[in-house]
């Protein structure tokens, strides 16, 4: 009798995670096909649907990337905080915070030129972002408090703000009393790409790129993973790991603020309490895919914003969104559970298996 | 093999099986021949051990002998490739730990393993009750069970809240709840303060007395001449001296079994004459990681060209020593010179920039960083001086890295690979070599050569000793008396976060030495001498 055990690779497959994430997606397909059959769908239909309407002209390109914008911002945001070991759970949170001081920009910037007033939007977005990770940053630098709990926490703190807003003081005097903010006016709106595609997909791919030379390339990337493989090193290397978290998670909340500004000035009407959309929550999914590095990020968005998209499409054919929902998860177990196999190999034995990983 | 027959004392809760005589003392546990190869090793190679019932059996080796994988064996993590298994004279072939744990050998590992947030009695009993208990009835049952042999222990306490101690009585309980006849402690003491060391012997001796049959290891030779009865030493996979009664021998006998014909021990190397004062230390003061204290006022001075030795038994303040002077922990009072200049309060750069080499104890997590390549780790201390504006300069990075790896004769794969593919000797070359690269006028190494095979012990101890003779201030913190006599030009004791006697390692007794480890400093020649 023999049987598959699971043995340590002596060195981590190279070039393993891409890998690891077809495996997902191919899961995540096949799983999808019984559950379409199941509730009584044609999977081929279905697929070729989802297909077309995320990657299958121009036009579906332009909906997917405008989509890819929040969830690569967002799963950078994570991925900036977990190069260093630390969990910004708050990027819904903060994504609603950027988009309150890019709100506020625009009340106060009326008639102001376009260019200047996108540019304050953001930067308002940044600073917002930044501020709600802030008393997060300085509980963890100075005493420990575990920045998990307190990021989460901060996400209703930040909802709850934007419900306030929209129903009291930022209400819209024409909306016939309904909880509405004012529409944003045109010289607000990010300028187009091509099709539906903002400017806002080539903002944040800067960033992403920005992050990505600076955690690889500078010293101050260097300090950032040293710190974040072991801290006792960190100290003995003459880093200072208090000042180092600080900056990460504000940094880290700024960027997810930043993506609030750009999904208010590109996509959105107007700030809503949903505008967030569980984009904050989408990209922790899409960092830990991405194994926190900035260039998978991207891709990761790319393809979870195509999923996204072919998603909603299917829901005129009377399918739940919820399918996209589930293959979103399944993409992300198939993925993990793969990701297994880069670090370990199957090996058949004959008998048992006692020593399996020993 | 001979093997004293003594009489055994009281019988133990095991019945004598098999058909043999009952005229015949069988051994508790009986290995014989033990084979095991991994990928590249051979880690026992014809290993045999016999344990005599209702004894406390040493088995003794350095890093690397085939201690653990031997324990492995018998406790059924392992299956031998080959060679026999005979508990109380059954062959048995263990396909489980919990296999042999029905024969009755149960296993304390170094690492416990315990649930943190559980308590005393859950964690005795998890996985070992049948059915859901009333908590009142496990917890007296627990109690029951500490008391008769004498492990003081409160079983509605959290694990969490319990000292080093305190958990491993937990794990030894957790054996003997399952009804473990052949206790195995891999390396017990080594996460136990003196003091607990010295319980941990009296609750072995109780249950040896009570017929239990212990299996202890360890490389703490004064641990083995003071509560085992027998010891099996192995070298290189091999047993080389099987169940000596300690009574018969002595701990420089079993040191030199250990280490055979190795030459670890070298040379003393020719003593150069010392300079002015790099490193002073007056009247240190600061606490330990619980906030206890640890240093009680110490003084010591190393001069240009000299190598002092601190010697000590672990846990007596040379682990704050160490980190108080590279900077990685918080002074509470005295002062910290180096070269001539008052650097208490200077960070680690700083006094990196002034020229101290700091050889931390935890090679990885502190002195390496883990998940980054050999070149990342490489430019741990010097980063900023391969910085182009914001950015790393790569190339010059990976140049400095070659030159270092070339240099100190660092064994490894690409450069860009995580560190983790090295050896322990390696590990250890890459980081001695980048403390020394740069020619540091005082050199502090907190236990340079622990667990290093015999080459990687001696290339690190000629690199200090080259250090010294290029006039640099060298002070060693060994737990390895042999390592400080041979290196050392002036040997301090450390005891009770002080320096209680000064040697001079040529001429002072070990037994003096040992005298002072532990307190009695009174005996200590030349307290105070030259600096």
């Amino acid at each position: 009798m023999s049987r598959p055990v699971l043995v340590r690779r002596e060195q981590v497959l190279r070039g393993g995670q891409p890998l690891a994430f077809a495996v997902g997606l191919a899961v995540a397909l096949v799983v999808g096909v019984a559950l379409l059959v199941g509730s009584g769908h044609d999977p081929l239909r279905v697929y070729e649907r989802m297909f077309e309407a995320s990657l299958g002209d121009p036009r579906a390109w332009s909906v997917t990337l405008n989509r890819a914008v929040p969830l690569g911002l967002a799963g950078l945001a994570v991925a900036v905080a977990g190069s260093m070991g630390l969990w910004n759970i708050g990027a819904e949170g903060q994504i609603m915070a950027g988009a309150i001081g890019a709100a506020w920009v625009v009340r106060i910037g009326e008639g102001w030129p376009s260019p200047v007033l996108i540019t304050a939007m953001l930067a308002a977005a940044v600073l917002g972002g930044g501020l709600l990770a802030l008393g997060p940053a300085i509980a963890r630098a100075r005493l420990g408090v575990n920045e998990i709990l307190t990021t989460l926490m901060l996400n209703e703190v930040a909802i709850r703000l934007v419900q306030w807003l929209t129903h009291g003081r930022w209400k819209d005097p024409e909306s016939h009393n309904f909880p509405l903010a004012p529409m944003l006016p045109d010289n607000a709106r990010l300028p187009g790409l091509f099709e539906r595609a903002h400017m806002g997909v080539v903002l944040a791919a800067v960033v992403i790129l920005l992050f990505g030379v600076a955690a690889s390339r500078t010293a101050w990337g260097y300090e950032l993973r040293v710190a974040g493989s072991s801290g006792a090193t960190a100290r003995y290397a003459g880093i200072s790991l208090p000042r180092k978290i600080l900056t990460v998670l504000v940094l880290s909340g700024g960027v997810a603020g930043f993506a609030g500004g750009i999904e208010l000035s590109g996509t959105s009407d107007r700030i809503t309490e949903s505008l967030s959309n569980g984009f904050g929550f989408a990209g922790i999914i899409v960092a830990a895919l991405a194994l926190m590095r900035p260039s998978g990020v991207a891709a990761v968005a790319l393809l979870f914003g195509a999923v996204q998209i072919g998603g909603q499409s299917i829901q005129t054919m009377g399918v739940s969104s919820s399918v996209s929902t589930i293959l979103q998860a399944l993409i992300l177990f198939g993925a993990i559970a793969a990701g297994v196999l880069t670090r370990y190999r199957v090996e058949m034995v004959a008998g048992d298996a006692t020593e399996a990983g020993r | 093999m001979t093997e004293p027959s003594h009489p055994i004392g009281p019988t133990g809760p095991s019945e004598t099986s098999g058909g043999d005589a009952p005229s015949v003392e069988l051994p508790a546990v009986e290995l014989r021949d033990i084979w095991k190869r991994f990928p590249g090793v051979v880690a026992n190679a014809g290993a045999t051990l016999r344990v005599r019932r209702g004894s406390v059996h040493a088995v003794l080796g350095e890093n690397g002998a085939g201690k653990s994988t031997l324990m492995n064996v018998l406790s059924g993590v392992y299956r031998p490739d080959e060679g026999e298994v005979r508990i109380d004279g059954v062959a048995h072939h263990f396909r489980t730990p919990a296999d042999a744990l029905a024969a009755g050998v149960g296993m304390v590992h170094q690492e416990f393993r315990l649930v943190p947030s559980f308590t005393v009695a859950e964690n005795v009993v998890l996985g070992a009750c049948e059915r859901i208990v009333r908590r009142p009835a496990v917890e007296s049952a627990v109690e029951a069970l500490a008391g008769r042999f004498g492990l003081a222990i409160e079983p509605d306490r959290p694990v969490w809240q319990l000292s080093m101690g305190e958990r491993q009585r937990v794990e030894i309980l957790k054996a003997l709840w399952r009804d473990a006849r052949i206790l195995i402690l891999d390396e017990p003491t080594a996460v136990l303060t003196p003091g607990e060391a010295d319980e941990l012997g009296a609750v072995l001796r109780h249950m040896a007395d009570d017929g239990r049959t212990i299996v202890f290891i360890s490389h703490k030779l004064h641990e083995v001449t003071g509560f085992c009865d027998e010891a099996t030493v192995l070298r290189g996979g091999k047993t080389v001296a099987a169940s000596l009664s300690v009574a018969d021998t002595d701990a420089s006998e079993l040191a030199g079994l250990m280490v055979g014909a190795s030459p670890v021990i070298t040379e003393r190397p020719p003593a150069r004459e010392a300079g002015e004062i790099r490193l002073q230390v007056r009247d240190l003061r600061c606490s330990d990681d619980r906030g206890l204290p640890a240093l009680n006022g110490l003084d010591l001075a190393v001069r240009s060209g000299q190598i002092v030795g601190v010697a000590g038994v672990a846990g007596n303040g040379q682990r704050e020593l160490a980190q108080a002077i590279a900077g990685l922990r918080h002074v509470e009072s005295g002062t910290v010179h180096l070269v001539g200049e008052d650097r208490t309060d200077a960070t680690p750069r700083q006094r990196f920039a002034d020229g101290l080499g700091y050889i931390p104890e935890d090679r990885i997590g502190v002195g390496l960083a883990p998940r980054l390549s050999v070149t990342d780790n490489a430019v741990l201390r010097t980063y900023g001086r391969h910085r182009r504006g914001p950015f790393l300069d790569a190339a010059s990075a990976t140049g400095h890295c070659r030159d270092l790896v070339d240099r100190f004769g660092v064994r490894t794969g690409p450069l860009d690979e995580p560190i983790a593919g090295l050896s322990g000797g390696n590990l250890q070359r890459l980081l001695v070599g980048r403390e020394l690269v740069g020619g540091p006028r005082v050199v502090v190494a907190a236990q340079p050569t622990r667990g290093l095979d015999v080459q990687g012990v001696k290339a690190i101890q000629d690199l200090l000793v080259g250090e010294r003779d290029a006039g640099a201030a060298v002070l060693l913190i060994s737990e390895d008396l042999d390592e400080l006599s041979t290196l050392a030009d002036r040997l301090l004791v450390m005891h009770a976060g002080r320096i209680v006697a000064e040697f001079d390692p040529v001429t002072a007794e070990r037994h003096a030495i040992g005298e002072a480890m532990i307190g009695h400093a009174e005996t200590a020649d030349d307290t105070g001498g030259d600096q």
